[in-house]
């Protein structure tokens, strides 16, 4: 992470053996504060942290818009209270094996988190998610990341 | 498991819209860029227009027009002959087109005589294809086709020889007395000339904008292919390749179309914007740069004027006495609202051009700028085109991690996997 974005700065995490690095990134133009947090397995916890990065978006908030077209009222989160805004992003498909914990977060999840920030924007102004994907399917846990 | 990884790409794919992904330039320039391409006149309209220039010229020389053997030239003015026509109106109602028919002479002709009889010869007899298409302005003929293209036919006349294109055009409303009836010197000819001799053209923009313009011109020809009379460009290429200060005059144009649709006032004539621009023209400027260029220049002209207790005053660089403001501004009140209009849209442009605000709020002003159909239409196309290359994962990376970094970069990231954006329900449904 630091040779690649030296721009983040890595602390401790609130968990034992987690991390938090937090940092700016931009999609497109406009840059926006993340925190990424991430653990290894620990006593048997569950957090979706120590089986994938979360990704959060800081600042500038996102915005619910719950007249979006499509995508309503936030794309491709994991939707998580009590303040949604912030909410991790779902930045892979968990079954198509798209990340393992063998990969670099630093050549995918923050380059994916940067897509995901690029395709936010678009749908923050015109209501419609561009940039693909699908859902959990009914009954599916986050858990099964 | 199949990886993808990104192809860098330094040219515009000839199958892509009008905003395709072009390295280096910003978000708002892109967008900029796709503005002016869809407001201006594509290749395609361009031959059509050339078409039926050559018709109507057929038409007044035919056998049994009043005006054959008496006409010397016919030669294009105005945004035309310059490459800064635009959409006329708000909406998609074609283009206004400027044709000078120059006279050998005029007899002893009143410039009433001369609009008439240059109204009666393209008129022709009732049945005739024009004859119900045809008005007669104040100073010139105008031509209305069913596609919502007009051709301005203007008659002058030379005045010196030894002077190509110093020339006379003639004044005429005919809901007035005939004694204020006048002739008015004019060199729209040199005026072209000098514009194009030195308006900068940049030719890695040229050729980025022309791309764009092909681009554009290839999916109107597509949807036009049904048509009778549609010509096919020779080279639209050449049509398209142009300064970024025109593209900047043609988006201020615009932005004057829109703010002056519903005053129902003249408007700012776009030969004093032309001429304005080329004032402060300047070679290596982006079409952003430009625009805050020629607004700033035009705000000052404007201001100083108002200062002095006077109307602005542009004449014709090439043709002392060529005056650009002589039915624009008529009163103090309309240079106050071009002055507003001028401080409104450097303001605008601010907003539009700060990468901190977000893009919501940079769409919502280029709507405001230059019209909610168009910019929409821009910013639908723009949004499609970004969320193809995400998902092919056909892009670089900056340094900062944005996803328009130019393969030119130093700074540029190593290729990314691909991946799919996943997510749960709202839990609200």
């Amino acid at each position: 992470m630091r040779r690649e974005w030296p721009q983040f700065s890595l602390t401790a995490g609130t968990s034992p053996m987690s991390v938090m690095w937090f940092g700016p990134l931009i999609g497109m133009e406009r840059s926006f504060t993340l925190s990424v947090q991430y653990g290894l397995p620990f006593g048997g916890r569950s957090d979706l942290f120590r089986f994938i990065p979360l990704v959060r978006v800081l600042s500038p908030s996102l915005v619910l818009n719950f007249d979006a077209e499509q995508e309503a009222p936030l794309p491709h989160v994991y939707f998580e209270g009590p303040d949604y805004r912030l909410s991790p992003l779902c930045l892979f498909d968990p079954a198509a094996g798209q990340w393992n914990a063998s990969m670099s977060i630093a050549r995918t999840t923050i380059p994916w988190a940067a897509r995901w920030l690029a395709c936010y924007e678009l749908w923050e102004a015109t209501g419609r998610w561009h940039g693909g994907g699908r859902h959990q399917p009914a009954g599916e846990t986050k858990d099964a990341a | 498991m199949t990886e993808h990884f990104l192809i860098k790409t330094d040219t515009a794919s000839p199958k892509g819209g009008p905003n395709q992904i072009i390295p280096n330039w910003s978000v708002a320039e892109r967008l900029l860029a796709a503005v002016a391409v869809k407001i201006e006149l594509p290749p395609t309209q361009h031959a059509l227009m050339c078409q039926r220039k050559a018709t109507i010229e057929a038409h007044l020389e035919s056998d049994g027009s009043p005006l054959k053997g008496h006409i010397r030239l016919f030669y294009q003015q105005g945004s035309v002959a310059i490459g800064a026509t635009v959409k006329a109106k708000l909406r998609d109602e074609g283009f206004d087109i400027d044709i000078i028919v120059e006279l050998l002479h005029r007899g002893s002709l009143t410039p009433a005589q001369v609009l008439d009889l240059l109204f009666q010869a393209m008129r022709g007899e009732p049945g005739s294809r024009y004859y119900d298409c045809t008005v007669r302005q104040s100073r010139c003929v105008t031509v209305h086709y069913a596609d919502g293209m007009h051709l301005d036919l203007s008659p002058s006349l030379l005045l010196d020889e030894r002077d190509p294109r110093r020339s006379i055009i003639f004044h005429s409303k005919t809901e007035e007395p005939r004694w204020k009836d006048t002739t008015i010197l004019t060199n729209s000819y040199g005026f072209v000339a000098h514009y194009n001799r030195l308006c900068p053209v940049d030719q890695t923009f040229s050729d980025k904008y022309g791309r764009m313009v092909r681009d554009a011109d290839l999916q109107l020809r597509d949807m036009m292919k049904d048509a009778d009379s549609v010509p096919v460009p020779a080279h639209s290429s050449e049509i398209g390749g142009k300064s970024a200060a025109t593209v900047g005059l043609q988006l201020i144009k615009r932005n004057r179309n829109i703010r002056w649709h519903k005053r129902n006032r003249r408007m700012p004539a776009s030969v004093m914007l032309s001429c304005l621009a080329l004032e402060v023209a300047q070679p290596g400027r982006t079409i952003a740069q430009n625009l805050v260029a020629i607004s700033s220049h035009i705000l000052t002209r404007l201001v100083s004027a108002k200062n002095a207790g006077l109307l602005i005053h542009v004449e014709n660089p090439c043709c002392p006495g060529d005056v650009f403001t002589d039915r624009w501004p008529e009163t103090h009140h309309d240079q106050d609202l071009f002055i507003s209009d001028m401080r409104l849209l450097l303001a605008q442009l601010e907003q539009f051009l700060d990468e901190r605000r977000s893009f919501k709020e940079r769409a919502r002003t280029l709507e405001e700028m230059f019209g909610e159909t168009v910019a929409r239409q821009v910013i639908d196309s723009f949004a499609a085109e970004t969320g193809e290359t995400v998902k092919s994962g056909n892009h670089l990376l900056g340094a900062t991690g944005t996803i328009f970094a130019a393969p030119t970069s130093v700074a540029a990231k190593q290729p990314v996997r691909q991946n799919t954006f996943f997510g749960s329900k709202w839990p609200g449904n």
